[in-house]
């Protein structure tokens, strides 16, 4: 589904991440772990094309679907972002417009992407039920509903969307552990259901285990080490996954 | 009763009862009802709004609001026939005052209209796409914003005819610049929200996540400015019409009134007090409104 060959992504002089390879069918969960600064961060807003906007640039070649994205025009990429592949963020309330109601946020957002009114209200009515969230919570605005609440919304909306790929960058991180395994329970749903392809971004790699069907780990924008989960979190090859994996604490552990 | 909600209420509490209608309206309502100031000033605005509206129907001499004159009947204290007692040529000074509360609404709303318009377009521009537009906008505006702004708007209004409408250009033209700072803050920092940046990856143009999602999200401090300001171009009117710059008889404005009532102030105190009030109430409405606005917004009351 995705297929990246050398990306790199530069402010001014410096390399902030450099991808050399990844490939990522659908139904596939790929995890990247590291520490802030590490650049997976920036690793997804370029494959959402959106690093320009940020005042970087980037090179190399990404595929979506067999189509090279790299060379899109700003109105083709509009078309992708929301329609094909989709992210969702950190701060999951702060994510939500909070001059509107979750519903006229979900309405808009399907019309944005052509879908006809009449249509409009099932698939919002069955994506809400598939990350088991009450109908109801489309009269409420932001500031009425919780993190989890939020971010599993948010994931509904992607649902909706019919996506090909979703970029979840740090989707847990602002939450407590027991919402955590919600949202990972979510995603999981989501990825079984529609065949999504997930990118999850996360300094956990506890978290990244119980999803991902494959890892890679960055440091300082570079790739450090790429492989099948099993093999990153029982066999790690490098110093680096190793500290990490020892950074996570057993007992905080979500399942 | 705060607006935060615990999770997953049941039906009937989201419906609300009768009494929490207005509350579904108007999400501040809750809060709002317990600023006094904003409910007084909002009754009082409400009524001189209601005066101007009405004005035609509820003044005993609407013929009064233009260019007449009763020889006959001049400066006659106020009595039964005439509440405020009549000016220099014999009008009802009644009349007029309720006849004034059009212009002066009328030149509040105009001014603030344009100045909300262009402010707001060239604070948004500048907050959020931010680099050369922002600077070269921002400078543009920090010219503006050199002069005194009661200063440029009496030497604009001088150069032009005096007229109401010509004050009012003349007072937007100094008043537009500190509703461009305050949106160009708003948007800079806006632009930065986690909902602003979902918009981008859920596919929505810079044009519409400009529109949709900083612009509403922007908008509320100016429009809590604004109403704090309607007071001031009441007064700033009121000033360049006193001074001559602004309105001319017949129409009637109450800086004018005041202006022409003073030399007769110690002989006929009717009519500079009456318009003087008028003005005195509005600007106070307006304030209290403005006031209760901003508490009722203020996010240290756990509101926005």
């Amino acid at each position: 589904m995705i297929r990246v060959r050398d990306l790199q992504v530069s402010y001014g002089d410096s390399v902030v991440a450099h991808i050399p390879e990844l490939d990522l069918a659908a139904g596939q969960v790929l995890g990247i772990a590291g520490e802030s600064g590490s650049g997976k961060s920036q690793t997804a807003l370029a494959l959402m094309g959106l690093t320009r906007y940020a005042g970087g640039s980037v090179t190399g070649s990404v595929q979506l679907g067999g189509v090279e994205l790299s060379t899109l025009t700003n109105k083709q990429w509009r078309a992708v972002r929301g329609r094909r592949m989709a992210m969702i963020l950190q701060s999951p309330r702060a994510s939500l417009n909070p001059t509107i109601t979750l519903g006229a946020l979900f309405g808009r957002t399907l019309k944005l992407h052509g879908v006809p009114r009449a249509e409009r209200q099932a698939r919002m009515e069955q994506a809400l039920v598939e990350v088991v969230l009450d109908p109801q919570i489309l009269s409420r605005y932001p500031h009425e509903v919780s993190g989890g609440q939020a971010q599993r919304f948010a994931i509904a909306l992607v649902a909706a969307l019919r996506v090909d790929v979703l970029i979840a960058d740090e989707p847990t991180s602002a939450l407590d552990v027991t919402v955590q395994s919600e949202v990972i329970d979510v995603l999981r749903g989501l990825r079984e259901r529609h065949g999504t392809a997930i990118v999850f971004i996360s300094h956990d790699l506890a978290v990244i285990g119980e999803l991902a069907d494959q890892v890679m780990v960055m440091r300082r924008g570079e790739v450090v080490e790429q492989g099948p989960t099993s093999q990153i979190l029982h066999e790690p090859a490098q110093q680096y996954t190793r500290e990490l994996l020892l950074a996570v604490p057993v007992i905080g552990r979500t399942r | 009763m705060s607006r935060q909600t615990p999770d997953l209420l049941p039906a009937a509490d989201l419906a609300g009862e009768p009494r929490r209608r207005l509350s579904r309206i108007w999400p501040g309502w809750g809060s709002a009802k317990r600023v006094p100031l904003l409910i007084i000033g909002s009754v009082l605005g409400a009524l001189v709004v209601l005066a101007g509206l009405l004005a035609p129907w509820i003044t005993p001499y609407p013929q009064d609001a233009g260019a007449v004159v009763h020889p006959a009947q001049t400066l006659l204290a106020p009595s039964a026939a005439h509440w405020f007692g009549t000016d220099m040529v014999g009008r009802d000074i009644f009349t007029r005052v309720i006849f004034g509360a059009r212009v002066s609404l009328g030149i509040v709303v105009l001014v603030l209209v344009v100045s909300a318009v262009v402010g707001l377009t060239v604070g948004l521009a500048a907050g959020f796409f931010g680099g050369w537009l922002d600077s070269v906008l921002m400078r543009v505006t920090d010219v503006f914003l050199a002069f005194p702004a009661l200063l440029l708007s009496v030497a604009l209004a001088a150069v032009l005819s005096p007229s109401a409408l010509h004050a009012a250009m003349a007072i937007a033209f100094t008043w537009w610049p500190w509703y461009a700072r305050l949106a160009r803050g708003q948007a800079a920092s806006i632009r930065r929200q986690g909902y602003s940046d979902a918009a981008r990856v859920l596919g929505a143009s810079r044009t519409r996540q400009l529109v949709r999602h900083v612009l509403p999200n922007a908008a509320t401090p100016v429009f809590v400015q604004m109403s704090l300001d309607a007071a001031g171009i009441i007064l700033t009117a009121a000033t360049l019409s006193y001074l001559g710059l602004g309105a001319q008889d017949p129409t009637p404005e109450w800086g004018l009134m005041v202006a022409q009532g003073q030399p007769l102030a110690t002989t006929a105190w009717w009519v500079i007090t009456f318009p003087g009030f008028a003005i005195l109430l509005t600007a106070v409405a307006f304030n209290f409104v403005g006031d209760g606005l901003q508490t009722v917004f203020d996010p240290k009351r756990g509101l926005r």
